[in-house]
C-alpha cells in the first residue's frame, strides 16, 4: 500500500515538473508577444522606463489614432492589401491544389506517381534558387510593382499543400466517384460537387495555413513591390520601423495590429490548425 | 430491359491478366449471379460492364449496342455498391435526384420519378434525411432506389448485402427478388455468398482466376458441377471428393468398396458426393469409416466432420440431432444417386 502511495506521489511530482517546464518554455515564446502588446499601449518613455513597467498605466488608446493618422504609414491601405493578398492566395491555393490533389489522389493515369514525385521534389527547392530567373521573367513582362508575380504562381498550386491534400483525397471512397460517373457527372463536377464536400475540413485547414503564410510573407513582396501604398503590412511595418526607429509606441501598435488578425484567426480555428499540423507530420 | 453480351472480354493490370477472355450473354430480364472466391475477378468484370474499368480486349454490348468505349453514364446501367456509396452531404431525395438532374430532366419530372421510386421501396419518409441519419438497411434501400430511379437497361449489384447483418440480409434479398419480379429487369449480381446466389439467380456464373468455370441454373450448378472447382466451391458444406477408379463392376473407392454405377477399365476418377448423400450405417454395410473430429449441432441438422484413413476428410450432413461424440468411430454409406464423377483432368464425366 505504501509503495503504491509512493508511486502516486512520485508521478504527481513528475507531472508538476513537466508542467513547470512547459510553462517556462511557453513563457519564452509568449514574452516577446506580451511585450509587444503592452508596449503598443505605452508612451516611448514608459517602454524604456527603469524599473520595467509590466502594464501600461494609463492605457494609451490614442496610440491607435496616432498610427492610423500617419501619412508615412498608410496602415489601413496596407491592411487591405494584406487581406487581398492573403485572401487571393488562400482561394487560389484551395482551388488549384485541390484540383491537383484530386488528380493525384483519385484519378488513374499513366505516369501519375512520377509526376507526383516531381511535384514533391519542388518542396526541396528553396525559393531563393529560382528567385532570380523568375524575377527577370516578371520584369520582362513589365509586371513588377504589381501583385501579379505574388499571386499568379499559386494558380499552379503549391507542392506542400498538394501533398497535404492528396492524403485526404485518397481517403474519399472510390465508390462515391464511381457512383457519380454512373450518374453522368463530369470529372470536374465530381471534384466540385462530390469530392470537395468530403474534404471540406482539410480544405479549410489549407486555406488557413495559406492565409497565415501569406500574411507573414516578407521577402517576395519586398522584392516585387516598390510603392508604399501597395505594400502589405509585413513590408509596410518593416519600412516604417526602419525609417522611424525612435517611435517605438506607434511601431509596436503597428506590430500589434498586424499580428492581431492572425491571433484571432488562430484562437477561433485552433482545432483545425492542430489537425492540420498532425496530418502533415509537422507536429 | 436490355441483354448484356460479353465477347472475348479481357482485362490486364500491367502483365497480370485478371479477366481471361470471357464470353457471356445475359438475356433481357434475367437475373444472373457472378460467384467465385475472392480475387477471381467477379467485381472487375461487373465494373467492366459498368464502364468503370477499361476493356483491354473484346467487346461489351448492352441492349444491342456496342458500349465498349462508351462512358458509364451512356451505357444505360445503374449500380448498387457494397458500401452503398450514397453522397454523404446530400439528402436521400438529392441522392436519388442527382442522376436525373445530370440527365437534364425538369424539376417536376425529377420530383415525380423520385416520389414514385420512394413509394415502391417504401422509403418516402427517408427522403429528407442524410445517409448518416439512416441505418444500414435504410441506406441500402436508398442505394437501390438511386439505381431504380434512372430506369436503366441493366442493374448491377456489387455485393450489396455483405455489410448487412444476417436478418437484414435475408429481408433485403427477398426485396431484391421481389423487385426483379416486379420490374422484370436485367440484373447482374456479384456475391461470394452461395445462399444469395442459389436463391436469387436465374443463372449462376461461377468464376475462378478470371475464367468462367460454369454457367447454369442453380440446380444445374449444384447437381451437375462441370468440374472439380465448381464441385468444391458450390454447396455448403462442400462436396466430398474421394479418389476412386472405374472398374468392370462400377466405381470402386481407393479404400476398397465397390459402389456400382458407371463401369470402366480402371481409369482413375474422383467421386463427388454431397454431404447429404451420406448416411450412417452399421460397420458391415458401410462404404467408409472414420473418426469424428468435429460435430456441429445446428438444431434441425447435424454436420459431422470425419477423418478417414490416410488423413482424408469427409463431411456428412444428417437430419436432426445425432448422439455422437468427438472421437467416436463412425461408419457411413454413400447414396450413389446424385453422386458426380470427375476424370483425371478434373472435368465432369
Amino acid at each position: 500500500m505504501s509503495e503504491r502511495r509512493k508511486a502516486t506521489s512520485g508521478s504527481r511530482a513528475g507531472m508538476l515538473a513537466y508542467h513547470a517546464l512547459m510553462l517556462a518554455i511557453s513563457a519564452v515564446f509568449l514574452l516577446p508577444f506580451y511585450w509587444m502588446t503592452v508596449s503598443a499601449f505605452k508612451t516611448n518613455a514608459e517602454i524604456f522606463s527603469d524599473p520595467v513597467t509590466w502594464l501600461p498605466d494609463p492605457i494609451r488608446w490614442e496610440n491607435i489614432t496616432a498610427l492610423l493618422s500617419r501619412d508615412d504609414f498608410p496602415f489601413v491601405q496596407q491592411f487591405l492589401n494584406s487581406v487581398f493578398y492573403a485572401g487571393s492566395v488562400a482561394v487560389l491555393v484551395c482551388m488549384s491544389c485541390s484540383l491537383a490533389a484530386y488528380s493525384f489522389g483519385c484519378l488513374r493515369w499513366r505516369g501519375r506517381n512520377l509526376v507526383f514525385a516531381l511535384t514533391v521534389c519542388a518542396l526541396l527547392m528553396p525559393t531563393i534558387v529560382t528567385f532570380l530567373p523568375v524575377y527577370l521573367a516578371w520584369s520582362k513582362l513589365g509586371l513588377t510593382g504589381t501583385y501579379w508575380p505574388l499571386i499568379t504562381p499559386f494558380l499552379f498550386g503549391d507542392a506542400f499543400f498538394i501533398f497535404m491534400l492528396r492524403q485526404f483525397f485518397m481517403g474519399v471512397p472510390r465508390e462515391l466517384m464511381d457512383a457519380a460517373r454512373l450518374d453522368g457527372a463530369s470529372e470536374f463536377r465530381i471534384w466540385w460537387q462530390i469530392v470537395l464536400p468530403q474534404v471540406r475540413t482539410p480544405l479549410i485547414i489549407v486555406g488557413l495555413f495559406a492565409t497565415v503564410y501569406t500574411w507573414n510573407e516578407f521577402f517576395l513582396p519586398l522584392i516585387y513591390l516598390q510603392d508604399r501604398q501597395a505594400f502589405p503590412l509585413s513590408v509596410g511595418l518593416f519600412t516604417f520601423q526602419s525609417q522611424r526607429a525612435v517611435e517605438w509606441s506607434v511601431s509596436m501598435m503597428g506590430a500589434f495590429l498586424t499580428a492581431l488578425p492572425m491571433v484571432l484567426l488562430f484562437l477561433f480555428t485552433q482545432r483545425l490548425f492542430r489537425r492540420g499540423l498532425s496530418s502533415t507530420g509537422l507536429k | 430491359m436490355g441483354a448484356v453480351r460479353l465477347s472475348g472480354v479481357r482485362k490486364l493490370y500491367g502483365a497480370i491478366e485478371v479477366i481471361k477472355g470471357i464470353d457471356l450473354t445475359v438475356e433481357a430480364g434475367e437475373l444472373v449471379v457472378f460467384v467465385g472466391p475472392s480475387g477471381c475477378g467477379k467485381s472487375t468484370l461487373l465494373r467492366m460492364i459498368a464502364g468503370l474499368e477499361d476493356v483491354d480486349y473484346g467487346a461489351v454490348e448492352i441492349a444491342g449496342k456496342d458500349v465498349t468505349e462508351a462512358p458509364p453514364a451512356q451505357r444505360g446501367v445503374a449500380m448498387v455498391f457494397q458500401n452503398y456509396a450514397l453522397y454523404p452531404h446530400m439528402t436521400a431525395y438529392d441522392n436519388l435526384a442527382y442522376g436525373l438532374r445530370r440527365a437534364g430532366m425538369g424539376r417536376d419530372a425529377v420530383d415525380q420519378r423520385v416520389q414514385e421510386t420512394a413509394a415502391l421501396l417504401q422509403i418516402t419518409e427517408l427522403l429528407p434525411r442524410k445517409p448518416k441519419a439512416m441505418s444500414g438497411g435504410q441506406r441500402q434501400r436508398v442505394a437501390i432506389g438511386r439505381a431504380i430511379v434512372r430506369k436503366p437497361e441493366v442493374f448491377l449489384f456489387d455485393e450489396p448485402l455483405s455489410n448487412l447483418d444476417a436478418a437484414l440480409r435475408v429481408e433485403m434479398r427477398s426485396q431484391i427478388a421481389r423487385l426483379h419480379q416486379e420490374l422484370r429487369a436485367t440484373m447482374i449480381f456479384v456475391t461470394h455468398d452461395q445462399v444469395e446466389a442459389m436463391t436469387l439467380a436465374d443463372r449462376i456464373v461461377v468464376l475462378n482466376a478470371g475464367r468462367v468455370e460454369q454457367i447454369g441454373t442453380p440446380r444445374e450448378v449444384y447437381h451437375n458441377p462441370a468440374n472439380l472447382f465448381v464441385a468444391g466451391f458450390i454447396g455448403s458444406p462442400a462436396m466430398n471428393l474421394l479418389p476412386a477408379t472405374l472398374g468392370p463392376d462400377g466405381v470402386a473407392l481407393a479404400s476398397g468398396p465397390v459402389l456400382g454405377g458407371r463401369s470402366g477399365a480402371g481409369e482413375a476418377v474422383t467421386l463427388g458426393v454431397r454431404p447429404d448423400r451420406l448416411t450412417l450405417a452399421p460397420a458391415d454395410g458401410a462404404h467408409l469409416s472414420g473418426e469424428a473430429r468435429l460435430i456441429e449441432h445446428l438444431g434441425d441438422e447435424t454436420i459431422l466432420h470425419l477423418r478417414l484413413p490416410g488423413d482424408r476428410a469427409l463431411t456428412i450432413k444428417l437430419p436432426g440431432d445425432v448422439a455422437l461424440r468427438i472421437g467416436d468411430r463412425v461408419h457411413a454409406r454413400i447414396d450413389m444417386d446424385g453422386a458426380c464423377l470427375f476424370g483425371a483432368d478434373g472435368r465432369s464425366l
